[in-house]
């Protein structure tokens, strides 16, 4: 499971009242000089592995429901995983260690794929952002 | 026999029930539709009404638009079929890209309810040849969201075609581009507006009888048709 963030923002050229009621809120309270445009995240908790034809898969979501084009922009990138999750594959690796593989070799090219795959995610999100 | 007018009903539709009372007041065969069914019924022309569908969650009418009883909509309108979307149904319309362009949170920030003016823009269509070109009505308008945008070509396009329907007058309540209260697709059959024309039938509960128009506009199509 990977996560997928989608942000979506109304357009520039659009009046946004939310906005515009939080910035005189925010003044109101004393937080001068700040201007506020609202937007909404979603976060896609996404099966398999985050390949390119995945995220253009989620950017056809996005612009079939998340956002409406015609008032709103999105932008669609993947969230590095968090630490525990991390660790979560850590343990799966020992495991596998534990239960006496032969080819400690092989662990290693897992434990070095994973890392490639990390990179590619890295990779991904760069280009996405 | 008169014509049969489906009226859908979507988790969180409000205006249904007048939307129906409306039709047979004003002399036509009421359907109801269930948002859930892929089948319209054999009626002859829709009305989505007004309301909450969906809790107006995600955006108002984003969520209804992917119900399956609007595959059928889409298809019939496209086919030439009458189409009436009335304040949530205008948004659905919308969203459904059935007509141009989107509504947005009123630009006064408050929910809006009132007697509206209105001046009719055209009477070329397939739910307003019985209104006059200039008239001036008067339509209750009640919604958070009613804020018209749309992109400049857009406009200038809805303009040039004569696919602005209603103007609002003495005071644009919401912020809509171009005063818009009402817009129509190329060929008229689909029509989308804020105002409530199923709540001005009778004197009862209504300002005015000025929505009757747009039931006898689509009867007479109707009845011309067969």
């Amino acid at each position: 499971m990977a996560r997928v963030v989608v942000d979506v923002m109304p357009k520039p050229e659009i009046l946004d009242p939310q906005g515009k009621a939080v910035t005189g809120a925010l003044a109101r309270l004393g937080f001068a000089g700040m201007s506020v445009r609202q937007g909404k995240r979603f976060e896609l908790e996404v099966e398999g592995e985050v390949t390119e034809e995945r995220l253009a898969e989620v950017r056809r979501a996005a612009e079939t429901l998340l956002a409406n084009t015609v008032i709103e922009t999105f932008d669609v990138r993947v969230e590095p995983a968090p630490a525990s999750a991390a660790e979560d594959t850590d343990a799966e690796v020992s495991d596998a260690e534990d239960s006496g593989a032969e080819d400690n070799g092989a662990e290693e090219n897992t434990a070095a794929e994973n890392v490639a795959e990390s990179a590619e995610e890295a990779e991904l999100t760069a280009q996405a952002g | 026999m008169s014509p049969k007018i489906g009226v859908v009903t979507f988790p969180g539709s409000l205006d249904d029930q007048d939307a129906v009372r409306a039709i047979r007041l004003c002399g036509g065969e009421p359907v109801s539709l269930w948002h859930g069914s892929d089948d319209l019924d054999g009626v002859d022309a829709v009305i989505l009404p007004g309301g909450f569908s969906y809790g107006d969650y995600l955006r108002c009418g984003a969520i209804s638009r992917f119900a399956p009883v609007m595959a059928e909509v889409i298809k019939s309108a496209d086919a030439g079929m009458p189409v009436l979307g009335i304040c949530n149904g205008f948004q659905i319309l919308c969203e459904a890209h059935l007509l141009p362009g989107a509504l947005i949170r009123n630009d006064v920030r408050v929910f809006v309810c009132k007697d509206q003016d209105l001046q009719v823009e055209s009477a070329d269509t397939t739910w307003t040849s019985d209104f006059t070109r200039g008239q001036m009505i008067t339509l209750v308008l009640k919604n958070g969201e009613g804020g018209y945008v749309a992109d400049e070509d857009t406009l200038r396009r809805l303009e040039d075609e004569g696919r602005v329907i209603f103007r609002y007058v003495n005071g644009n309540p919401n912020g809509s581009f171009h005063d818009i209260a009402g817009i129509c697709n190329e060929r008229g059959n689909v029509v989308g507006l804020m105002p409530h024309p199923e709540h001005n039938v009778d004197r009862l509960t209504g300002p005015t009888q000025d929505g009757r128009a747009f039931f006898s506009s689509v009867f007479d199509f109707l009845t011309a048709k067969v």
